[in-house]
């Protein structure tokens, strides 16, 4: 399978899912103009990336700032997780944040709150 | 003549405490790189990152909102009209910093909209959180510009319930304006 990458712009995340490692990381602010639109793209590749993986998949966020049709995405992208992890795949999902920013916080918290999957929160240290 | 409306204009700016302003079409470039100016405006104003994150939230979610809303308006012959007739300022005074933002809205649209923020502006902490989730849960699709979050999200970040206001300007249009307080 293909590796999904696409660059960060000021409205939009990193997004860098290596499936030769497992490893799923999106990292960046979130406010695109058309957030389904952004995403959808990236919904297709997690279903097929479900589908067939067998080993343990690690995803990692980062989100110092995503507007509400972004979280909206995210949740779908996630209840993609949540279901496979059900149905016994093994997925991790580790969220950073700043202590400093507590709305970033408080947006994993609620997402953690409707999710099955082992969740870890980490604290990170801003320059 | 256009020197003396300029200091005019630059006087009542700073008389409401109005930090940055912007009258016109907004595009997703003009919102990026104004949300970029607020954010560094607080910064050099060693403001705690929790507000400055807050005020960059509802300054994103107020232009997306008119900018969505233009774009649910693009097959109407007053389009241009609309497209053009979106303000939002950002400044701060007593009370803290404030988000206002107004634009022009089809007079059948008005009832909608004022109903939902009536309901946004009288649910509590938990009842907005509960209102959050619920519209949450509500799939999304391509053709849908928003999510229907935004203003139960403000009204979260908010340090009071946002304030609007309607101005009737003719048969069609009122001009619609929201405040919110950080």
């Amino acid at each position: 399978m293909e590796k999904l990458y696409i660059e960060p712009t000021k409205g939009t995340p990193e997004i860098n899912f290596d499936p030769a490692q497992n490893l799923l990381i999106l990292k960046g602010q979130s406010y695109p103009e058309n957030a389904f639109k952004f995403y959808e793209p990236i919904f297709h590749w997690v279903d097929a990336y479900l589908e067939e993986v067998k080993e343990e998949v690690t995803i990692e966020i980062n989100l110092p700032y995503i507007n509400t049709s972004s979280s909206k995405c995210l949740m779908m992208l996630l209840d993609k997780f949540d279901e496979a992890y059900n149905q016994g795949k093994k997925i991790t999902l580790n969220w950073y944040y700043d202590e400093e920013n507590e709305s970033e916080l408080e947006c994993a918290e609620e997402f953690q709150e409707d999710l099955t999957i082992p969740f870890n929160l980490f604290l990170v240290q801003e320059d | 003549m256009i020197e003396k409306k300029l200091l005019e204009l630059q006087s009542l700016m700073h008389g409401e405490g109005i930090l940055i302003n912007f009258s016109g079409r907004f595009s997703q470039g003009i919102i990026e790189e104004l949300g970029e100016a607020v954010k560094n405006h607080m910064q050099a104003d060693n403001r705690p990152k929790n507000d400055i994150y807050n005020v960059f939230a509802i300054f994103i979610e107020q232009t997306q909102n008119i900018k969505n809303y233009c774009a649910s308006k693009e097959s109407c012959s007053c389009y241009g009209k609309i497209l053009n007739s979106g303000i939002v300022s950002i400044g701060k005074n007593e009370q803290g910093y404030f988000i206002c933002s107004g634009n022009l809205v089809d007079n059948n649209d008005i009832l909608a909209l004022t109903q939902q923020l009536d309901k946004v502006k009288s649910l509590d902490k938990d009842g907005l959180k509960k209102l959050y989730k619920e519209q949450m849960k509500k799939g999304i699709s391509i053709d849908d510009r928003g999510a229907g979050l935004g203003l139960i999200d403000m009204a979260r970040k908010a340090s009071t319930p946002p304030q609007y206001s309607v101005t009737p300007l003719d048969v069609q249009f009122s001009f619609f304006t929201l405040k919110v307080m950080v």
